[in-house]
């Protein structure tokens, strides 16, 4: 049934409740917030017909690697590059490849070979850096996908198409669409979450913007809560100094016993609304402190997850949030790291910001696989581009790479992904994409797909036209589901 | 064909229900939206994906090949598709993701029964004025209420009973200026018994100058107007100038077809105002990224369909976008339209990317904005340097400068200069680590760290008897930065002093000129004890000069003794030291008093005889380089009247604003992308609207003009529904943003139509409409939902009720500012920063590139209306929800309610500090409970409260005062919130009724305007 009638006929007979017990006393009241329950579950339900099929996925973690990690330094080994190192990559590999204006007007393409080594990892044999060992000891858990492709060309622009499906932001984002089709499973906790969080040395300059986790025109509760990591993690989820937990509850009763007064003369289904509300606040208010407690947390948990675990605002702590929520029935969980935006320090800073997040993210699959959550979660890994095969900076001594979106690589784990596998491959230089391309609308078709969502069907109708995440385009990329 | 049962047994309820009194169906109504849902995308406007050559939105669409046979649904293909059974056949196909229910089949048929009338969009033909219907025992106070009961009366509904005149006036006032009224403004209301009461608080409202405040809300959310540009840098801009001039033009009532095309082509206009330039503003409030390696002109692109989309949903209410990259699907704008439209936008003289560094980032064109006082200061100092330039010129021609002049020559004629000799460092040393070393020449070279400042100490022999002065040589040198003679990147230094110490005694020196001096710099500097002061030699620092400097008395020492020259370079210039220099000295009189003169001069003053070319050179050289004291203090007075002038200049804001100074050909991009460009066009406004007369220009003016031609069919419709939606929360056409072929075929189109020829009949006056729908009895009914209502009336749709709904955020901020009597009323002028949790903005920014600091404000900052505070783009105000992000045009706003604002209201210390100082002063003014809490009450929901209330709020008391009472730290806590002065009230009482405030904000009722 259309939640707005069920809620208008529960207001009708309570308006006749109301009226004839010439309003509601304490025990009415009562009842009323017994009702909440109901209240709660039609706010938060999720459209009717939805799933639209059985989901591999039940809940989502998206690991955002922003700033663009290097897919030839990390998970796309290129022996050409080492062999012909110092060279220009050959004009008819670049072809007309749309480049950064940091490097479009340069005369040189020097080939810079990967920084560290490579190794094979596990059962599978998967190659990446040996600066992650950590994901490599989850290779076989996870698809590493080596043709993901984007049109954007900078870093705002390039989130914003993969989170929104547009570079220009306005658009509702990938956690919001699934919140709004699939509602909220926790009576306590929103459905969408963000975290944020950056290298060390804050080296990377790039901004975390709000629409990464709006929801544009659909109805703006469904938006990402970010947790913030000082202060209160959510805005004004304090009590007012000195006021104590038992002193709000008793002003929330009061306040509720009011509306409920008012909702019997005003008959407007919007008052019950609100009442829930207010309920929800208070129980938010409870569970989102014990969520950030970790001290039930036992040591080996603590120890996977590296040494920054306790420190706030850290990725590794992000991380431990990140399973707390998910296993606390948050739907989708967005972490977005940033400081992979090597163009003049590749050399000293890639090798920093893998030991930051390596284990956290390995941690995140393991702690999510033991217990027993990685099956029905899809983990993903990844950020808005590549970087340029060959090198930035002086042509003779590059220090760093461009932005570069024409390849680069992905991993993802668990809900419905084929474990221990790769998808997609490019040529010899990391430059062009040779096998089973990933755009970006195909990823997000398949994130959908994954969470038992037609993305083609799954539309928002705004001035005058279906909007969908994919816009008119994304294909499922079948060879990457288990 | 297969024919389902389905196909046939309806054909019989259909012969049954036209024998009774149906209400024909309509295809505007009824039809079109269903075609156009399930149809029109494969079978519409765009020719590149229209499937079977087959167009359903046309009536020759339909008629060819019996696609639609009228009267004939049996012969029609249309219904043997609808109804098939046979996947193949059936329409819409399965995998469309378009479903056609059974009743919109049925109905699909029996238009075919009646015969398949096709109409015209009806938003694409100009609006008429309709007959005002005659509807007897309704209570019809203006022709909106006519239209209103017409349709109600047809359901069998009549108007709710009007609100008491409390709610009435709560209402008016949240939605004309979006204050609450005062307790004294509502007994005056309801002491007012004339029969115009209600008319004269409309007009009382509409004057306000707080109503162009209230109406500002909606339209900044169309320009999507914030106080940065988002992206990385999301660098502050100087908008809100722009912001002050729309809340300026409402309260003036400004014509709304003058307040569009000042908008959209005030620079267009003749001989245009700075007010029409800063109009144009609306078209300048885009996003603009300027992150490191933006491909600018991708960015200007993207900036060009921004604009087109934004005046499209603004002013025609239509989705233009589909159009970037195809034939729109639905509604006849073809591709080549938006390129027209987007060709008005595409002659700005901008690059697509804001420059600057640091806080602010303006991207031209812009124009230099100052507050009254500030253009008052400007004109001032404007003034004052005419009058200084021209007293000067007056000086300089003056008897008494001719003769100084002409004494001046004499005099150097005279006068030659005194011999110099090199003076040998014994020891040079430096602070900072600057390495310095003799060279043979004596000179004296500076290596090693550069320093920020620096203090050189040299010690010279005594070996100069009767010394009167030092000549300082600086020297260039290949080694040092830009070749010059000093150390810094420019090869400038700045010498801030240099002292002189011979044995145990510190001399002063009185006189120091040099052959040349920075602008802005003086030798006199280096002689006296003011840091700001001091000399330098930029721009050539390539080049030798000579600082001379002469000494209070001559110096003879003991050959025992030192002398020790000290030179300073403290100035804000960092590194700006000596690079290479020598020291002279001599004995010679007066050593400063002598002129050292140029090759050329002195050559001409030897000369007995000068020629004229030669006598005009000298006075020219005197003229420059060597004035008469009148003369350079003249000149001092000129100089410092610039720097101030330039420095006001420089900081007065910049308000980005269009121009067209840039023609450009715009071509129709593939797909939308920039990159891929087709044919050319030409500015243009869609074809399928009616055509601009010969004449009107082809240039965003053209544009406006042809916007309020009476013909058209969407301009005047689309305000009149959207000032509709500002009163009612839905428009009568519920999809404002979108009146094309998708939108809602409203119930009340006949209204809309009437307030739309009744608004460009009224000189487009929005205080006339607005005027019109508040004092109709529509507006004044109650807002309280009835099971009846809800049955005959559940979205309120016929408004058999006035709508309900709660207030934006902005507007509950400034209800419990005004309130609490916090609330600065001042208007206009720069964003402030009010309460925000802390690290809001600062953890969002992970850039080094600018201090994302919160510049938090302090004092009556705090308290000045939601609309003033600063709005960055990236991250909306924390404690405004629901607002649009401003990040692209919305002209329909989004209420919901969620946990997050009810932890707003109850937590954030905007209204916990309001609760407080609500609390005291009404603890000040009575002992008695029951009076503070009525007068709170009152504040701010403006009626008193029932009985009910009364016991309700005193038991709420009660429990509050026991909790504080029980935790006296936690009560003196609570009323410590916020920066307002704290009161000496006891605090677990002024705690109790502050939570008690705190409650009556968070009412239902407070928050919501019914």
């Amino acid at each position: 049934m259309n939640p707005f009638l069920l809620n208008q006929q529960r207001v009708t007979r309570r308006q006749f409740f109301g009226k004839s017990a010439a309003g509601i006393g304490g025990v009415a009241l009562a009842s009323l917030l017994k009702e909440d329950a109901v209240a709660a579950a039609v706010n938060q339900m999720g459209l009717p017909g939805f799933p639209h099929f059985a989901p591999k996925a039940k809940r989502v973690v998206c690991m955002w690697q922003g700033g663009a990690p290097s897919h030839v330094d990390l998970f796309d080994h290129k022996p050409m590059l080492e062999k012909m190192a110092g060279q220009d990559i050959p004009a008819s590999v670049r072809g007309t490849t749309r480049l950064s204006t940091m490097t479009s007007g340069a005369s040189k393409w020097p080939m810079v070979p990967a920084i560290k080594p490579y190794q094979r990892w596990g059962q599978s044999g998967t190659e990446i850096t040996t600066m992650m060992p950590g994901i490599g000891s989850i290779a076989d858990d996870i698809c590493v996908v080596r043709s993901m492709n984007t049109e954007a060309v900078n870093h705002a622009p390039g989130v914003t198409f993969f989170m929104t499906g547009s570079q220009v932001p306005g658009r509702p984002s990938m956690g919001a669409w699934l919140s709004y089709g699939l509602g909220c499973e926790s009576e306590e906790l929103p459905a969408f979450v963000v975290m944020t969080s950056s290298d060390r040395g804050r080296t990377c300059g790039q901004l975390f913007f709000d629409y990464y986790w709006g929801a544009g025109f659909l109805p703006s509760r469904y938006q990402g809560v970010r947790f913030r990591n000082t202060g209160d993690p959510v805005p004004y989820l304090q009590n007012p100094p000195g006021i104590s937990r038992d002193a709000r509850r008793q002003l929330l009763d009061d306040i509720n016993a009011m509306n409920a007064d008012h909702l019997a003369d005003y008959g407007d289904p919007e008052i019950e609304t609100r009442i829930s509300q207010y309920e929800m606040a208070f129980r938010m208010q409870t569970s989102v402190p014990g969520l950030l407690d970790f001290s039930n947390e036992p040591k080996s948990v603590l120890e996977m997850y590296g040494p920054d675990v306790l420190t706030k605002g850290s990725y590794a702590n992000n991380c431990l949030i990140a399973r707390r929520l998910l296993e606390r029935g948050v739907r989708f969980v967005q972490i977005m790291h940033s400081g992979w935006d090597q163009h003049g320090n590749l050399f000293t800073q890639l090798e920093e910001q893998c030991r930051d997040t390596d284990l956290p993210s390995s941690a995140l699959v393991k702690d999510l696989k033991q217990r027993g959550l990685l099956d029905d979660t899809l983990v993903t890994w990844g950020g808005e581009f590549g970087r340029t095969p060959f090198g930035q900076g002086d042509p003779n001594k590059p220090t760093g790479r461009d932005h570069f979106g024409r390849a680069y690589s992905w991993w993802l784990a668990g809900g419905g992904v084929k474990p221990g596998t790769t998808y997609g491959q490019t040529d010899d230089f990391g430059w062009n994409i040779t096998a089973d391309p990933a755009h970006v609308h195909d990823m997000q078709a398949t994130i959908m797909n994954l969470c038992g969502i037609n993305h083609e069907a799954h539309t928002f109708r705004y001035q005058g036209r279906q909007f969908r995440l994919t816009d008119v385009h994304g294909s499922i990329l079948k060879g990457m589901l288990a | 064909m297969r024919l389902s049962p389905q196909f046939l047994l309806p054909l019989l309820a259909l012969a049954s229900s036209r024998a009774a009194d149906v209400e024909p169906l309509s295809y505007n109504r009824d039809i079109r939206p269903i075609l156009s849902e399930n149809c029109f995308y494969c079978h519409g406007q765009d020719e590149n994906k229209r499937k079977k050559d087959l167009q359903l939105n046309i009536q020759a669409g339909q008629r060819a090949n019996d696609v639609v046979v009228p009267g004939k649904p049996e012969a029609s293909k249309l219904v043997m598709r609808l109804f098939s059974s046979d996947p193949e056949e059936v329409m819409p196909p399965a995998n469309s993701n378009r479903h056609v229910s059974d009743q919109q089949r049925e109905l699909l048929k029996r238009w075919i029964v009646e015969g398949a009338v096709f109409e015209e969009h009806w938003a694409y033909q100009a609006p008429r004025r309709p007959t005002v219907p005659q509807v007897p025992n309704f209570t019809i106070r203006n022709p909106i209420d006519a239209f209103v009961a017409q349709k109600m009366a047809a359901k069998g509904l009549t108007f709710s009973p009007e609100a008491d005149k409390v709610t009435l006036l709560r209402r008016l006032h949240a939605d004309l200026i979006g204050l609450p009224p005062r307790p004294e403004e509502v007994d005056a209301f309801l002491a007012d018994t004339s029969p115009d009461a209600y008319e004269k608080a409309v007009e009382h409202l509409l004057a306000s100058p707080h109503y162009g405040e209230r109406m500002s809300l909606p339209w900044l959310d169309a320009a999507r107007f914030a106080d940065s540009n988002g992206f990385q840098q999301d660098g502050d801009t100087h908008q809100y100038i722009w912001r002050d001039w729309v809340v300026k033009a409402l309260n003036a009532d400004m014509p709304f077809d003058q307040f569009s095309t000042e908008q959209l082509a005030g620079d267009l206009l003749p001989n245009p105002t700075q007010d029409q330039l800063i109009a144009t503003a609306f078209n300048r409030n885009h996003l603009l990224n300027g992150e490191g390696g933006a491909i600018a002109e991708e960015q200007r692109n993207v900036i060009l369909f921004d604009r087109v989309d934004t005046t499209a949903t603004t002013w025609l209410g239509l989705t233009m976008a589909c159009a970037q990259c195809h034939d729109h699907k639905y509604d006849p704008i073809t591709q080549r339209d938006y390129y027209s439209m987007m060709a008005m936008f595409n002659n700005v003289p901008e690059s697509g990317v804001p420059s600057g560094g640091g806080q602010y980032r303006i991207a031209d064109p812009a124009i230099t904005v100052g507050t009254d006082e500030e253009n008052a200061k400007l004109k001032n100092l404007e003034s004052s340097l005419a009058s200084a330039r021209e007293a000067e010129q007056k000086l300089a021609q003056s008897p008494e400068t001719l003769a100084a002049y002409e004494a001046m020559e004499k005099d150097l004629a005279a006068s030659t200069e005194v011999a110099w000799t090199s003076l040998k460092p014994e020891s040079a040393t430096s602070t900072g680590d600057v390495q310095l070393h003799v060279q043979d020449d004596l000179s004296i070279f500076a290596d090693g760290p550069r320093p920020d400042k620096a203090d050189y100490t040299i010690t010279l022999p005594a070996s100069l008897p009767g010394l009167t002065g030092f000549r300082i040589e600086t020297i260039p040198d290949d080694r040092l930065p830009s070749k010059g003679a000093g150390r810094s990147d420019s090869g400038n230094a700045v010498l801030t002093r240099l002292k002189f110490t011979a044995g145990a005694r510190e001399i002063k020196f009185n006189a120091a000129r040099a052959t040349y001096t920075q602008a802005g710099f003086t030798p006199a500097g280096v002689i006296d004890e003011d840091v700001n002061t001091a000399w330098a030699f930029y721009p050539e620092t390539a080049k030798p000069y000579a600082l001379t400097v002469q000494t209070s008395e001559a110096v003879t020492l003991a050959g025992n003794e030192q002398m020790v020259l000290t030179f300073e370079f403290q100035s804000p210039h960092n590194q700006h030291q000596f690079g290479r220099f020598l020291i002279q000295g001599t004995s010679g009189a007066q050593p400063v008093g002598r002129v050292a003169l140029p090759a050329e001069i002195a050559a001409i003053l030897e000369k007995p005889d000068r020629s004229k070319e030669e006598v005009a050179k000298l006075r020219e050289f005197l003229v420059k380089d060597h004035p008469p004291a009148g003369i350079a203090a003249a000149r001092a007075l000129i100089k410092s009247t610039e720097t101030s002038l330039n420095d006001l200049r420089n900081n007065l804001p910049r308000v980005m604003v269009m121009s067209d100074k840039q023609p450009r050909q715009t071509k129709m991009l593939d797909r939308g992308n920039y990159l891929n460009p087709k044919d050319d066009v030409t500015a243009g406004t869609p074809a399928f609207l009616p055509t601009p007369p010969d004449g009107t220009p082809k240039n965003r003016l053209g544009l406006a003009q042809w916007l309020f031609r009476p013909e058209h069919p969407l301009t005047a419709r689309v305000q009149a529904n959207r000032l509709w939606q500002y009163f009612f929360s839905t428009g009568l056409v519920k999809t404002s943003e979108d009146l094309g072929v998708q939108s809602e075929v409203p119930i009340h189109g006949a209204l809309v139509d009437w307030l739309a020829v009744e608004f460009r009949e009224h000189g487009w006056s929005q205080k006339h409409l607005v005027r019109l729908i508040l004092n109709s009895t529509t507006y004044r009914q109650s807002s309280r939902i009835t099971p009846d209502l809800l049955q005959k009336d559940p979205e309120n749709r016929l408004m058999s009720r006035a709508s309900r709904f709660r207030m934006p955020s902005m507007v509950l901020r400034d209800l419990a500012l005004s309130a609490s009597g916090l609330l600065n009323p001042k208007m206009g002028g720069k964003p402030v920063y009010p309460y925000q949790p802390s690290e809001v903005w600062e953890t969002l920014a992970i850039t080094k590139e600018r201090d994302f600091t919160y510049p938090a404000s302090s004092g009556p900052d705090l308290y000045r209306r939601s609309l003033y505070t600063f709005w960055r783009r990236t991250i909306g105000p924390t404690n405004i929800f629901d607002a649009s992000a401003r990040q692209a045009c919305k002209v329909r706003g989004s209420l919901t309610s969620t946990p997050l604002h009810a932890l707003t209201t109850l937590n954030d210390i905007t209204w916990v500090e309001a609760s407080r100082v609500l609390a005291e002063h009404a603890m000040q003014q009575s002992p008695d409970r029951r009076v503070q809490i009525t007068w709170a009450f009152r504040k701010i929901l403006a009626r008193v409260p029932t009985e009910k209330d009364q016991a309700m709020l005193q038991r709420a008391h009660e429990k509050q005062l026991a909790i504080f009472s029980a935790d006296p730290a936690g009560a003196a806590a609570f009323v410590a919130v916020g920066s307002a002065p704290k009161s000496s009230l006891p605090a677990v009482d002024h705690a109790a009724l502050s939570s008690v405030c705190l409650l009556l904000f968070n009412l239902d009722e407070s928050l919501t305007r019914q």
